[in-house]
């Protein structure tokens, strides 16, 4: 067996070491490159500075744990970017599987930012029905989610006052991982009740979301980590997101370098056996 | 029987199918109203549909059990993990925690739930990789292009990318808002019209295969 035939059957426990090493090292040893930031997330950015204080802005968490590491960090920067605009934040998910986790994910910025269950935010949790749930609440937000997440009734929380269906909110980002998400938001939502709307989703959906993005259907997308710690350098307060980018910078060399090396290899024997 | 089975459900899509998209196009406060009364009628539809889900797969996994089919310890453990979450998540009422107190439901939550989901799509970053490795080759003149876009989309995609090539974000940024963002258009475009004449042989009971099999 020649060499080529020996890497191009290389034993895949050796490239799981070598992608298990470059998600490490950076991790430990980071070395933080400067990360530019892109039109796509300045543009759910410069559409929440422009925002008044006390302008309603509503967060729908549409993830699951499964996609945690890129969208979560995406959800922290927004809300803390939300909480120091003095924005009125209203949380919500179409993903029953994602309820618990937005749930302490408000809660802790919010805690953090020193801001008040009731008059600042409010997270009303999940209900049934996907984008049944996004007309709805076009129709009649308190039909939707008669109360809230701790049971409380939406029709008693301040930080609703005047809110009566989605043509009352300011601005709307949907963080979805998959569907329902921010294309039913979009579908369901903006084209009928006329509101702003951004999106963020996971690295591999991204793509999928360029033409809503590139007709002005959405004003902006935060796309996968990077998205995350692009937007989290605009607010200058950089956590995981940032963090992680040197492991996804090394990852991705290394995909590359196996790529050409298996192509290399590939040429090679292909030139030996004529 | 025949009008109940054939005929009634086709009057009823018939119906509603053109009560609705005529619905879109009349702001009239009766017509709001009909849709607010049929999305809350929906809402109520989806959580049955989580009921009958969740009762579909009790029933795949207990014939799985029932009859010691290949795998069947799996379905066991499906059967203990689920019956063990109902349990905890009535006993908590739904809540992960209690004024601030974590209960077993939010224990599972938190600590079974949120790490094996996170786990399982972590793991992808190692298969894609190996198969990246593995499959990713120039065999043809198509799949060499694919593979030289993968590669700058990669590139631009990472500040080390940017800083080893600072073109790479550019032309990354170009490919994704040029030239994906055209052909992902032109396909959602055939994709819906495609979804409108089939909405249309739905409405007028051309296409009558949502009716299922049986006997007239």
């Amino acid at each position: 067996m020649s060499l080529s035939e020996r890497m191009l059957k290389i034993d895949r426990r050796i490239i799981f070491l070598v992608i298990g090493l470059c998600t490490l090292l950076p991790l430990l040893y980071p070395v933080g490159l400067p990360i530019k930031i892109s039109s796509e997330v300045r543009g759910v950015y410069d559409h929440i500075e422009s925002l008044p204080e006390q302008s309603v802005f509503l967060l729908s968490i549409d993830f699951d744990p499964a996609s945690k590491p890129e969208l979560y960090p995406q959800a922290i920067a927004l809300l803390r970017h939300a909480f120091r605009k003095h924005l009125r934040v209203v949380t919500m998910t179409l993903w029953v599987s994602g309820t618990g986790m937005a749930d302490q994910l408000v809660t802790q910025v919010a805690k953090e930012m020193g801001k008040e269950y009731g008059t600042d935010y409010a997270f009303l949790g999940w209900s049934p029905g996907g984008q049944a749930v996004i007309i709805n609440m076009g129709q009649d937000l308190y039909s939707a989610f008669p109360s809230d997440y701790s049971g409380k009734s939406t029709k008693d929380l301040p930080v609703l006052d005047g809110v009566r269906s989605l043509k009352d909110v300011g601005y709307m980002v949907s963080l979805g991982a998959g569907r329902p998400g921010v294309e039913e938001w979009y579908v369901f939502g903006k084209d009928k009740y006329k509101f702003d709307l951004g999106g963020g989703c996971t690295g591999v959906m991204a793509p999928g979301l360029y033409p809503l993005l590139r007709s002005g259907q959405i004003n902006g997308l935060i796309g996968g980590l990077r998205g995350a710690a692009e937007y989290e350098s605009l607010i200058g307060q950089k956590g995981k997101a940032v963090a992680g980018m040197d492991a996804q910078s090394a990852t991705h060399l290394a995909i590359i370098l196996l790529v050409i090396m298996c192509n290399l290899f590939y040429f090679s024997l292909r030139q030996q056996r004529g | 029987m025949i009008f109940l089975r054939r005929q009634l459900p086709l009057l009823i899509t018939l119906v509603t199918g053109l009560l609705f998209a005529a619905q879109y196009y009349v702001p009239h406060p009766a017509s709001e109203q009909m849709l607010t009364s049929a999305t809350k009628w929906l809402q109520i539809v989806g959580g049955f549909a989580l009921i009958l889900g969740v009762t579909s797969l009790f029933h795949q996994h207990a014939v799985k059990i029932r009859r010691q089919e290949a795998g069947w310890g799996y379905s066991l453990v499906l059967y203990v993990g689920m019956l063990g979450t109902i349990a905890v998540g009535l006993w908590a009422n739904g809540k992960e925690s209690v004024e601030g107190t974590m209960t077993a439901f939010g224990w599972i939550y938190n600590y079974m739930m949120v790490p094996l989901q996170g786990t399982m799509f972590a793991i992808l970053a190692f298969f894609i990789a190996s198969a990246a490795y593995r499959s990713f080759r120039a065999k043809s003149r198509e799949a060499a292009v694919l593979l030289v876009a993968a590669v700058i989309v990669m590139m631009g995609r990472v500040p080390l990318g940017e800083y080893l090539i600072p073109l790479s974000g550019d032309v990354s940024s170009w490919i994704l808002n040029v030239l994906n963002s055209s052909v992902r258009r032109a396909i959602l475009i055939g994709v819906s019209l495609g979804a409108v004449a089939l909405s249309f042989k739905i409405i007028f009971g051309v296409e009558r295969s949502y009716l299922g099999g049986g006997k007239e």
